[in-house]
């Protein structure tokens, strides 16, 4: 992806000009800061203790539950797709335990279906692996955007059908 | 829906918040960027653990929440509380529920809501608004364009829209962070 594309506009195909880019274009810095926290949260200079396909994983599993199939393709193409942080993500019903990768779907999967049921014991148990207050931050930011990025494209998707009508 | 509140809830952190005496240039600039509000709250300063994640993050929900022009503030902080009630965000929705009545001076209405649900929701705006913002929250892939339609009617206009989806999906995310990194604190 180069510097100057927009993910939410490559994804919907959205040219230069067009009525929707115009619309978007109404609100630059809404766009820009969409495109630096998809940034800073999926391509991090430092990603301190949670690694570049670990995120694409986690924000994988993210759309794959939040049904954005296209999106989750991105984060998919991120990184090597024989990652095992990547298969473990498709696989939606595993994995089980107490292992590193467990517990971080575990944690993208709540946020991702029950936000209200989050609760310390999620917390102690990325702390159990040896995560920094930062790296839960990272994780929970992570996989706290990806709903932000699911339900923008579903509304933008909305204008677009009803301009097509 | 009778947990939610027009009263103040507080909000107690899970990890502990970087403290503004001994953050790092980076943490301090990050909270420059989030509104002047929040900026020594406990959930900014919890948040500035990554200052990376923060600084952009907290640009963006400046933008989605305060641009000039476009969805009137009472219609930003009334989607918003709506968001925050169908997640289950007691601290969020008390916070754009107050926001809301300060704006418009009607208290009565957001507690009918509480009260009542959305269904109760009498003003034909308001009410296309918690339906879009509802069905949006709960399964935004079930949407068809049909349901722009009472926002249409209700005389949105395409930045409006716009804007009311910012405001839903910035939510999507406000809650989580707020519901997994910390308890509300409900008065009582």
């Amino acid at each position: 992806m180069s510097p100057d594309t927009d993910l939410i506009e490559e994804i919907l195909g959205l040219a230069p000009g067009s009525p929707l880019a115009l619309l978007r274009a109404q609100r630059p810095e809404a766009r820009q800061h969409a495109q630096g926290a998809f940034r800073e949260l999926l391509r991090p200079g430092d990603p301190g203790g949670v690694s570049l396909a670990e995120r694409a994983a986690l924000a994988l599993r993210v759309a794959l539950r939040e049904g954005d199939p296209v999106l989750a393709g991105r984060f998919r193409a991120l990184v090597d797709a024989a990652d095992p942080a990547i298969v473990a993500a498709e696989d939606l019903a595993g994995p089980a335990g107490d292992g590193r990768l467990a517990v971080l779907f575990r944690h993208a999967d709540i946020l991702a279906t029950d936000p209200a049921g989050c609760g310390q014991a999620e917390i102690a148990a990325l702390t159990a692996l040896g995560l920094t207050p930062r790296d839960i931050v990272a994780i929970t930011q992570l996989v706290s955007f990806v709903p932000y990025q699911i339900r923008l494209l579903a509304g933008l998707r909305l204008l677009q059908q009803e301009q097509a009508a | 829906m009778t947990s939610f509140t027009l009263k103040p809830v507080g909000w107690r952190p899970r990890l502990t918040p970087i403290r503004a005496e001994t953050a790092t240039p980076a943490e301090l600039a990050a909270l420059e960027a989030c509104p002047p509000a929040q900026r020594s709250g406990a959930y900014a300063r919890t948040l500035a653990h990554d200052p990376g994640s923060l600084g952009e993050r907290g640009a963006l929900f400046s933008i989605v929440m305060y641009a000039k022009g476009g969805l009137p503030t009472a219609d930003r902080e009334y989607a918003t509380a709506v968001v925050s009630m169908v997640n289950g965000c007691v601290y969020c929705t008390s916070v754009h529920a107050r926001r809301f009545v300060d704006a418009t001076g009607k208290p009565e209405a957001m507690q009918a809501v509480f009260d009542g649900g959305f269904s109760a929701e009498t003003d034909p705006r308001r009410a296309a608004i918690s339906a879009f913002t509802e069905a949006m929250t709960r399964d935004p892939q079930a949407m068809t364009a049909a349901e722009l339609a009472p926002l249409r009617a209700a005389g949105l206009d395409d930045l409006e829209v716009l804007d009311l989806i910012h405001s839903i999906a910035m939510f999507a995310n406000a809650n989580r962070l707020m519901l997994s990194l910390g308890d509300p604190l409900v008065p009582k």
